[in-house]
């Protein structure tokens, strides 16, 4: 179990296990995306309500639900930063960041499009909004914090406790739309009934593009820290080997 | 079985006509969102690449100067 940890927290072996994985989580974001995709946008019929607009909602719930599941993965890697000084663990955190942030910036977005057509307006100080922007605040607050803390220990513990700290937003975005009777529904249940307002037809390519969209957020967070690594062993041997491999680009 | 809901390619475009905009918008965003970060951290390691090359090139150069200074 101890082997097993060290080896998990050894960058290389993480870089070199990659190397094994990234193909095939490339092939099952493809053939995800393509299926979730075409299905959306041809198949998926008209809402009684909202007609051609509920096909928005194929990127906006995948993509807002996603960006809940960054900050506390933040968290948890900053918690074995913090305990167990595990050098990959900080890396992964600073990956995520930036991905973070886009992920929230673009359930900002596509949010307000949406917002503009069913509301009638692109903003509202909403429970679910507001409490989604300061997410959106407090990832811009993790990086501007790690760049301007020069040493890189120092950086990842102040940036640790910031994603811990942070993480009790997240209960609160999710929990919004229940606590605080505003203008953002709360989340649909999913049935099978063929009839009932959210029946499968509408709910199955949502799943669909809800895992390709999650396998995508693996592969952006993989190849960041895999970057992340190179550059933080770039003196040892086994970084200098594979750069002397690498062709010249 | 779900079947397809438009007739033609223009009417797919015109995705039902009120609120052509909005929808594509989303789905232009979720593009460049896709694009950006499976290509920056490309861009970042090829940059990354092309770095280290020079510096080795540049210490390789280095050390066999100071060999020859040695040497004279």
């Amino acid at each position: 179990m101890w082997l097993w940890f060290s080896k998990l927290g050894s960058p290389r072996w993480f870089y070199e296990l990659s190397n094994k994985w990234l193909p095939w989580l490339y092939v099952a974001m493809m053939v995800l995306m393509s299926v979730g995709l075409l299905w959306a946008l041809l198949f998926v019929p008209e809402d009684y309500q909202q007609g051609q607009t509920i096909r928005i909602m194929y990127v906006h719930v995948p993509v807002a639900s996603i960006s809940l599941a960054c900050f506390p993965l933040m968290a948890v890697a900053g918690t074995i930063t913090l305990v167990w000084k595990m050098k990959l663990a900080d890396m992964v955190a600073k990956s995520v960041a930036p991905i973070g942030a886009w992920f929230t910036g673009l359930a900002l977005a596509s949010g307000a499009i949406w917002g503009d057509q069913i509301w009638g307006t692109w903003w509202a100080w909403d429970a679910r909004l507001t409490s989604l922007l300061i997410q959106f605040f407090l990832f811009i607050g993790v990086i501007a914090l790690r760049s301007a803390i020069e040493s890189q220990d120092a950086a990842a513990k102040a940036c640790a406790i910031l994603a811990i700290v942070g993480a009790i937003n997240v209960p609160i975005i999710k929990y919004s739309v229940e606590w605080w009777n505003t203008l953002h529904q709360p989340a649909s249940d999913f049935s099978m009934d063929p009839v009932a307002p959210n029946p499968p037809e509408v709910w199955v390519p949502l799943l669909i593009m809800i895992s390709a969209v999650y396998v995508f957020f693996v592969i952006a967070l993989i190849l960041r820290t895999r970057n992340e690594i190179l550059q933080r062993e770039r003196r040892s041997q086994w970084v200098i080997d594979l750069v002397s491999r690498e062709k010249s680009v | 079985m779900p079947s397809l809901q438009f007739s033609s390619l223009a009417e797919f475009l015109q995705m039902g006509g009120v609120y052509t905009f909005h929808i594509w918008a989303v789905y232009l965003l979720f593009a460049i969102f896709i694009g950006y970060n499976l290509m920056q951290p490309r861009m970042a390691r090829r940059h990354f690449i092309r770095e280290q090359k020079r510096r080795a090139s540049r210490d390789a150069e280095l050390a066999s100067k100071s060999r020859e200074n040695i040497n004279s």
